[in-house]
């Protein structure tokens, strides 16, 4: 098994309107193989993906199961055997799990048109069982986890017994152990003849799992390799184009006197007595899993969501943060958590999307100054490298890494002493992830304070001067750079 | 359609059960008050406050325990307001419909529940009126007609004539307007040459003038459906300087339409009477009530012709009609 | 200068992006497509009817549309902010027969002006404190506010018209200044106001902002809460406005004035080119809307179409255009 062709791309090729999405792409897929499409956010992989879903239209020819394939949408590529998992996942969350699967094709009495609503759980148990997954079907989308939507949506896909599955980016909201699961099943499903199209940024499961191995860079074709034929820094390369020898590399910077510090900070139900402090020239890392708090925690400082009880001095003196914008006012930003919900303007413009935090400073009688507006967004452009034709381009027209950027700008435009962020680097491939790293600490060298959450252990003991754990609401213990490793955090949380 | 079979018949013993009871008492008191149920369309109009009005006062002349009901312009909170009227076993029931293609419903409940029902002011389709025991309203055909056959006079029955309609599908609106055309066929040297809705609206009116009055078109005559859309007609005339040659004409006769009468920038208009209405109605009730015949199932309270030469009158009746309103 | 070419410089080289002449020329049709389809629309009946492009005729129409479009022009700063305002019809009549009682002599022209442009600033400010503060959709606190104003109108007036309207407050309607009708000069100069206000200052960005994402706007510092009411004061204003010229323009305070106005109004806003998902819209784009809807009344009473056509030819027209407007977003 395994040299059936069952899958050809040739010359594919999109366009939007001012970017050139796909360059002549090439795909192969062999029968009952893992296939990974692999590049950085921005690449093309999805938008590939969505041609071949039916979703896009694009140029060049598709051939399926040795015919030509012409979609006219994704239910058509459903019934020609494509199934695909959504890297956004798009459950109803009033209904239960059995009709958010059979959805559009449940069982019904005869020709009646009324559902079998009992066959409906019936099949969906069967489908859970084969699959090993361990959820109950009359459960309301909504009352699960990410990690559990996320292993029904796979189940979805499995469920329309197709003969390729696309996968974009499924593990991005589970745990290892459901990893494990859906190895399982992807392994069971190569071994009855169906081919995976996986894509996915995390390196250690594509070399776990996958037989060949696609990349694309900026919408171009760059190879197809077998998997042993690579290896971590060979695929990073082919990614990048570059080389990139260590993706966290910290600067030293000279950290100074303290200029945020919290006592006793609680919010009922959400974290209790957090004290810490952050010093000029430092970057505080707050580790711990998710839903420890920790974003609740500076959520609070910022004035978003401001604490029942504990107090902060800035430099010393007892400051009062009721709002977002007394602490905008007090020179301290925040990058939020979630690009798409608390982050970016998504229909306005990459200019209108840096300005927005500080618009005072470009007033003039209280008109908006266009010139200096402009001014300062260029300089931020090429400051952070963001890849943007224009100013004036749509900030959903960028990729995740330059929407982060773009978002980073708004908050440097203030010049501010102190910056949060949360998760700085989620969703950012790593030509942008490795700028940022950078960005961070060059600004800890110029002073500035610098507090990080990551979920990620290897951004938080690369980038952290000190590292703060937080499990369940509370501050468990503190490491320094040299002492921190990912086991003593784990140590920490757990104690 | 079963259910409303039920639900008649139910209805129909809770009012011989309200009829029988009722009967106990009327032995002790023969001269009880006449209890009338009134289903009007909508509080809050000029025209028909002034119906309201008329049978406020017609009911206490007459000693009969009024009760009246505002559906809002809704037609099926009508019908469950004359539902209610039944099962409270009220002697007459007066509805002014909102809509009267929905008239029969109403006229049925009244029927099963053997109480006469009068319609007032908006004239049912004929085989509805078959089962109504009498209608108290003006013609609104005739409306049109009078309006129109005034301003044939005025032209001389010849000459170009605008129609400016009330909101589509409004009773008034289509039979005014059928009155309009009736009168013009017989004229061969007028002819209609615009028409087009300014939905009742004095606003409208002025904008739909405004963009005929750019049509190109020689118009000699704005016959319109109500006196708000005549006098918005009025003032894009004025203002293109073209009123002194344009026969302009409405129906109601309001208070604000007769200063433009008297003016003479309005130069016909006719009078709908709300009071002769309102009265007539009650008046009717009470007959039915009492089970006195009547003389014809039609009563018909007439249009009046409005001119500069009698608009004395009309002011003088409204003059009147609002002290006695304020006393 | 200099910073703008390093930028489109430097754009090819980062961003994979060639300067493409089909490409601007979409540009050019997603930016002004509503302008095209009015232009469109203005040949059309020029052709259809040659009464349709006199200098009268077309004065005739900007008047008449001046109305609706002021105060269309708050519903895009409210539609923008993701919000929605039904009460502006019922507003109109409230303001009307307010302002005509005290336009009917015996007071100055500044007490009828000031009452009309408070009250309607008033009904927005409630509108807004109730959205905000009470934490209640704006589709249904301006509901309330649609329904209550009416009452309002009627119980003030006793539902009956309030006449003899001095002649400085007629003005508003019929008087001409600098030899065009005093509505569009009122349009005009609102629409540059409003247009100033949307697009050059502070107050109109974090209107987009909080259209684009209430919760990022908050963390921008933007106090969401009250720059809602201030955007609702200024619709209400803006209807106030509207009002005013319309009550001297038909010389009466009428309770049952602007029936339907609102839903007019929303359709400009939406015709033109804002988005009811929030974050996108123009001032210009909504006078094009406002003067489209005019166009097709005009057009089809200067042809004498039927009044039942005109309203299915109005549907399909206006519907047309929003699609024809969509289908070119969704390309890009």
């Amino acid at each position: 098994m395994g040299e059936e062709i069952l899958l050809e791309m040739k010359d594919i090729s999109k366009e939007f309107p001012g970017v050139k999405a796909l360059d002549k792409i090439q795909l192969t897929v062999k029968k009952g193989t893992v296939h990974a499409l692999m590049g950085e956010n921005g690449a093309g992989k999805s938008t590939l993906m969505k041609i071949l879903f039916g979703i896009y239209s694009g140029s060049g020819t598709i051939s399926f199961k040795g015919e030509e394939l012409k979609l006219s949408g994704p239910k058509d590529a459903l019934k020609k055997g494509i199934s695909m998992i959504h890297q956004e996942l798009n459950p109803i969350p009033e209904m239960t799990v059995a009709e958010n699967i059979f959805l559009g094709r449940e069982p019904v009495y005869g020709k009646t048109g009324w559902v079998n609503k009992k066959k409906l759980v019936q099949q969906t148990a069967e489908l859970f069982e084969t699959l090993n997954i361990p959820i109950d079907p009359t459960t309301k989308m909504k009352d699960l986890t990410i990690a559990s939507m996320q292993m029904v949506e796979i189940a979805m896909a499995v469920s329309h017994s197709a003969d390729l599955i696309i996968m974009d980016e499924p593990t991005s909201a589970i745990t290892d152990k459901e990893v494990k699961y859906l190895f399982e099943i992807i392994r069971s499903l190569k071994s009855k003849g169906v081919a995976i199209i996986y894509i996915s940024h995390k390196m250690d499961e594509v070399f776990r799992i996958c037989d060949e191995i696609t990349v694309l860079r900026d919408g171009q074709y760059i190879g197809t390799k077998r998997t042993d034929e690579l290896d971590h820094d060979s695929l990073t390369q082919m990614m990048v184009g570059r080389e990139i020898k260590q993706v966290f590399h910290k600067e030293p910077a000279e950290i100074k006197e303290v200029i945020l510090s919290v006592k006793n900070l609680s919010k009922e139900g959400k974290f209790k007595n957090i004290s810490f402090e952050v010093r000029k020239g430092e970057i505080l890392g707050i580790a711990g899993l998710m839903g420890a708090g920790r974003t609740e925690v500076i959520e609070s400082i910022f004035g978003v969501d401001p604490p029942t009880s504990g107090e902060i001095y800035l430099c010393g003196k007892p400051i009062k943060i009721k709002h977002p914008s007394d602490a905008i006012r007090h020179k301290i930003g925040l990058l939020t958590e979630d690009r798409k919900l608390t982050g970016a303007f998504l229909p306005l413009s990459v200019k209108e999307n840096m300005i927005m935090s500080g618009m005072n400073k470009f007033l003039n009688f209280g008109f908006v100054n266009g010139g200096k507006v402009k001014q300062s967004c260029v300089s931020m452009v090429e400051k952070l490298n963001i890849k943007t034709p224009n100013l004036n381009k749509l900030i959903m027209n960028l990729s995740g890494g330059n929407q982060q950027k773009v978002l980073l700008a708004r908050w440097l435009l203030n010049d501010p002493d102190l910056l949060i962020l949360d998760e700085p680097t989620r969703g950012v491939d790593v030509g942008a992830k490795a700028e940022i790293h950078k960005l961070m600490c060059k600004l800890a060298q110029e002073g500035k304070a610098i507090i990080m959450i990551s979920s990620e252990m290897p951004e938080i003991l690369g980038m952290s001067d000190r590292i703060l754990v937080m499990h369940e609401g509370h501050f468990k213990g503190e490491l320094s750079r040299e002492e921190a490793n990912q086991e003593r955090i784990l140590q920490i949380a757990f104690q | 359609m079963k259910c409303k079979k039920i639900t008649g018949l139910l209805m129909a013993l809770v009012v011989l059960f309200g009829a029988l009871t009722g009967c106990a008492s009327d032995g002790s008191n023969a001269d009880r008050k006449v209890v009338v149920g009134a289903a009007m369309p909508v509080f809050d109009d000029k025209w028909l406050s002034y119906l309201y009005d008329a049978m406020k006062d017609g009911a206490k002349d007459k000693n009969v325990d009024l009760k009246m009901v505002d559906a809002k312009n809704d037609s099926s909170k009508q019908l469950s307001q004359v539902e209610k009227f039944a099962t409270e076993g009220v002697d007459v029931i007066v509805v002014c419909p909102v809509d009267t293609a929905a008239v029969k419903p109403m006229v049925n409940v009244a029927k099963q529940a053997n109480i006469p029902i009068v319609i007032v002011n908006r004239i049912p389709p004929k085989d509805v009126m078959k089962d109504v025991d009498s209608y108290v309203g003006s013609e609104s055909i005739k409306g049109g007609i009078i309006q129109m056959e005034e301003v044939a006079k005025i032209l001389n029955n010849k000459g170009n004539v605008a129609i400016m309609t009330g909101q589509l599908g409004h009773e008034a609106q289509v039979k005014r307007t059928v009155g309009n055309k009736e009168v013009i066929q017989k004229h061969p040297d007028m002819q209609i040459i615009l028409e087009g809705t300014a939905k009742w609206q004095r606003a409208e009116g002025i904008q739909l003038m405004e963009n005929w009055l750019q049509s190109g078109k020689k118009i000699d005559a704005v016959v319109a459906n109500n006196d708000e859309m005549a006098i918005g007609a009025i003032k894009a005339l004025k203002e293109a300087g073209k009123l002194d040659e344009t026969v302009v004409a409405g129906v109601d006769g309001t208070p604000d339409a007769l200063k433009y009468v008297k003016s003479g920038d309005l130069d016909v208009s006719v009078f709908q009477d709300p009071v002769g209405q309102g009265k007539g109605a009650i008046d009717t009730a009470v007959k039915l009530a009492k089970g006195e015949k009547l003389k014809d199932k039609m009563v018909w309270i007439p249009y009046e012709l409005i001119t500069k030469r009698n608009v004395q009158e009309f002011e003088e009746r409204w003059d009147v009609y609002n002290k006695n309103k304020s006393n | 200068m200099k910073n703008q070419q390093t930028i489109e410089k430097q754009a090819p080289v980062n961003g994979r992006v060639r300067v493409d002449w089909k490409e601007k020329g979409s540009e050019v049709v997603s930016r002004y497509g509503i302008f095209l389809i009015f232009l469109g629309m203005v040949a059309l009946m020029s052709i259809l009817t040659p009464h349709f492009f006199t200098y009268f005729n077309l004065i005739n129409v900007v008047r008449q549309v001046s109305f609706i479009g002021i105060v269309a022009m708050g519903v895009t700063f409210v539609i923008i902010t993701k919000g929605i305002d039904l009460s502006s019809g019922s507003v109109i009549a409230l303001v009307s027969v307010m302002a005509a009682s005290f336009a009917q002599g015996g007071h100055s022209l500044v007490v009828p002006i000031l009452i009309g442009l408070g009250i309607g600033a008033l009904t927005g400010l409630i509108n807004g404190t109730i959205a905000t503060k009470g934490m209640i959709p704006p589709f249904i606190a301006t509901l309330g506010m649609m329904t209550a104003a009416r009452g309002m109108a009627l119980l003030y007036s006793n539902g009956r018209p309030i006449g003899n309207l001095t002649d400085s407050f007629l003005f508003m309607g019929s008087g001409d200044l600098l030899g065009l009708p005093f509505p569009i000069i009122m349009f005009l100069v609102m629409g540059l106001i409003s247009h100033l206000l949307l697009n050059n200052t502070k107050f109109g960005k974090s209107t987009y902002a909080i259209g684009g994402n209430e919760q990022a706007a908050r963390i921008c510092g933007i106090n969401v809460d009250r720059h809602l009411i201030l955007v609702y004061t200024y619709a209400g204003f803006l209807t106030g406005i509207a009002a005013l010229m319309l009550t001297a323009r038909i010389s009466a305070g009428q309770p049952s004035m602007g029936v339907m106005y609102e839903l007019d109004a929303i359709a400009a806003a939406v015709i033109g080119g804002t988005s009811l998902t929030g974050g996108i819209g123009t001032i210009p784009g909504t006078m094009i809307g406002a003067l489209i809807i005019g166009v097709l009344n005009n057009g089809l009473d200067l042809m004498n179409v039927s009044s039942y056509w005109q309203q299915i030819l109005k549907g399909i027209i206006i519907v047309t255009a929003v699609l024809i407007d969509s289908r070119k977003n969704r390309k890009s």
